[in-house]
């Protein structure tokens, strides 16, 4: 098998400005936030975000000019409100939306993964959605008879970026019990390239104590980075939980948009490594904090 | 679990929080199945309550994650991983939570927060604004809800700011379909289930069963149909025995909320967020 362990600034080389990227995300949860960053230090330009439910790194990433579109079904913080940077770039049209719910968005790449022109689906008959979107939803028969349906036509992102627990060299990622989204479910099977940062690189011994939790076979995958606390300040359970402290810190400054800058001026381009950026972000006392995120519930 | 609920008295020191949990707690029984979203505190509440109370066979699904949970109490997020503390199984989003959603025969309710409501219960979580590309305030986006509201579904909506700009005439835009134009637009869509009640701080609200227009139902305690009109965006209608005063928690009802379910008052971030 081949060797696919990189560096953050290799891997996020694969990713080319235009590209379509889809983003493991959901609000507060998850994000491959190294990799994120990765793409505002190398100032990628024109990137068309996929996303299931977008949080800070949309923001980031609208913050840092490194997006111009977004296809995904929501942008939002939960419990720290909305993405402030993300909203005033589409309200300044800076940013443009594509918006699916989450059954349209995962039929899109459902038939992006089994290379099909189209999934149907019954979900969103009836919402405004589909008027607006007519290059990729569109309402057809049911050939054998039955009720209308919405066909959601396939996407293929040209890469896809994921956050897992932990990886062999070859790229065989694995995943603890936890909640599955599709953005490890599906998204990466229909993306062309898939980088995937873990909390820890192991021994492919390790992975076969418990094949069942290997969700993504190496053939998939064309870069693996170890980036311990990669999602910070998402969640990332059962590791870590959320950063609450570190996620008002952003919502503070993110409706102004210089004191956006300096933030990530400050936390995604001075650091020069991920020890670096952990340190800024509150060190020791930040990760003891997310580590007792059961005892904080 | 407590079991004196049924007969406790009525409450004399009820917040508005904890009656729109009791009113929403009541549309929900045995044999049910529900899910939460994200920031539903008040759903969340009202189903372990149910649970703790009526409807202990009501089947859960946290953070539509976590099947049967059995979290301390709520966390500060609905939509993370101690609230699902427990659980019977993770139900893989994409195979096994939208499989059991999509298919009508499962998970038959759903509680909807959105930015704006309309008369015939079409939801808005998209933008403000009649040019979506340029929008004069960007929501945060549909999520899961122009699917749930297309499916079949009974829709609960709540709404801890009840007001002109959250009930509108018409919303700006379509990401949770209602009774569309009412009378039977949404039938001859072929859409099944649609909007049941609204649960506002105000009053509560239903549909009526041909025009699909929103009429009140109750008000609650301490505030008037006057009251609640001036605060509705469109005419709202009034049921032929008038609008009757909301049925208040119980002391057992509010005992359970405020020291068993609820200790840290997270229901309480939904009336102040808004």
């Amino acid at each position: 098998m081949k060797d696919k362990v990189a560096t953050l600034e290799q891997a996020v080389a694969l990713v080319s400005d235009g590209d379509v990227v889809a983003l493991q995300n959901m609000a507060t949860q998850a994000a491959p936030m190294a990799l994120v960053r990765e793409l505002i230090r190398q100032r990628k330009r024109g990137i068309g975000l996929v996303v299931l439910v977008g949080g800070m790194a949309v923001d980031w990433l609208a913050t840092a000019g490194v997006i111009d579109r977004l296809i995904g079904a929501a942008v939002t913080m939960e419990q720290f409100g909305l993405c402030q940077q993300y909203r005033r770039a589409v309200e300044g049209g800076r940013v443009r939306v594509e918006e699916l719910s989450e059954s349209l968005l995962n039929a899109r790449l459902g038939a992006g993964a089994r290379n099909l022109p189209f999934l149907p689906t019954r979900g969103a008959l009836g919402t405004d959605l589909i008027a607006l979107n007519p290059d990729n939803l569109q309402l057809i028969e049911d050939p054998f008879g039955g009720d209308t349906v919405l066909a959601c036509r396939a996407l293929v992102p040209d890469v896809a970026l994921v956050h897992a627990h932990r990886a062999d060299r070859y790229g065989n990622v694995q995943y603890e019990p936890t909640a599955i989204w599709p953005d490890i479910a599906i998204m990466p099977k229909a993306a062309k390239r898939v980088l995937v940062t873990v909390e820890e690189i192991v021994d492919t011994d390790v992975l076969r104590r418990n094949p069942d939790r290997t969700i993504l076979p190496g053939f998939t995958v064309d870069a693996v980075v170890e980036v311990p606390y990669g999602a910070h300040p998402t969640s990332f359970f059962p590791n870590y939980g959320y950063d609450a402290v570190f996620h008002r810190r952003w919502t503070e400054v993110a409706r102004d948009d210089a004191r956006a800058k300096d933030f990530i001026d400050r936390y995604v381009l001075a650091p020069i490594n991920q020890q670096e950026y952990l340190h800024a972000a509150g060190g020791a006392a930040a990760l003891q904090r997310i580590a007792d995120w059961e005892e904080g519930a | 679990m407590s079991d004196d609920w049924r007969s406790s008295p009525p409450a004399m020191d009820y917040s508005v929080d904890e009656l729109m949990v009791t009113v929403l707690a009541d549309q929900f029984h045995d044999g049910d199945q529900a899910c939460n979203g994200m920031a539903s505190f008040i759903p969340v509440a009202a189903f372990m309550l149910a649970r703790a109370t009526h409807a202990p066979e009501l089947v859960w699904l946290a953070s539509s994650v976590g099947l049967e949970p059995r979290p301390k109490r709520i966390p500060a997020s609905t939509l993370e991983a101690p609230l699902w503390r427990d659980s019977v199984m993770y139900l893989e989003q994409y195979s096994d939570f939208w499989t059991y959603v999509l298919n009508g025969r499962w998970i038959g309710k759903f509680c909807v927060g959105a930015a704006q409501l309309d008369q015939y219960g079409n939801a808005n979580n998209s933008v403000i604004g009649t040019d979506y590309h340029a929008p004069k305030v960007r929501l945060p986006g549909t999520a899961g809800l122009a699917d749930l509201c297309s499916i079949g579904k009974q829709l609960y909506y709540w709404n801890p700011n009840h007001s002109p700009r959250s009930l509108v005439a018409r919303v700006d835009f379509i990401s949770g379909a209602g009774y569309l134009d009412g009378g039977d637009a949404r039938e001859r869509l072929g859409l099944g289930g649609g909007p049941q009640i609204v649960v506002s701080n105000l009053a509560v609200m239903d549909f009526h069963p041909d025009s699909k227009r929103m009429r009140l139902k109750s008000v609650h305690p301490g505030h008037t149909v006057e009251e609640v009109q001036a605060a509705t965006g469109f005419e709202l209608l009034l049921s032929e025995d008038g609008a009757p005063e909301t049925q208040v928690p119980t002391q057992a009802q509010v005992r359970l909320i405020r020291d068993v379910i609820d200790p840290d008052g997270m229901r309480k971030r939904d009336l102040r967020r808004r």
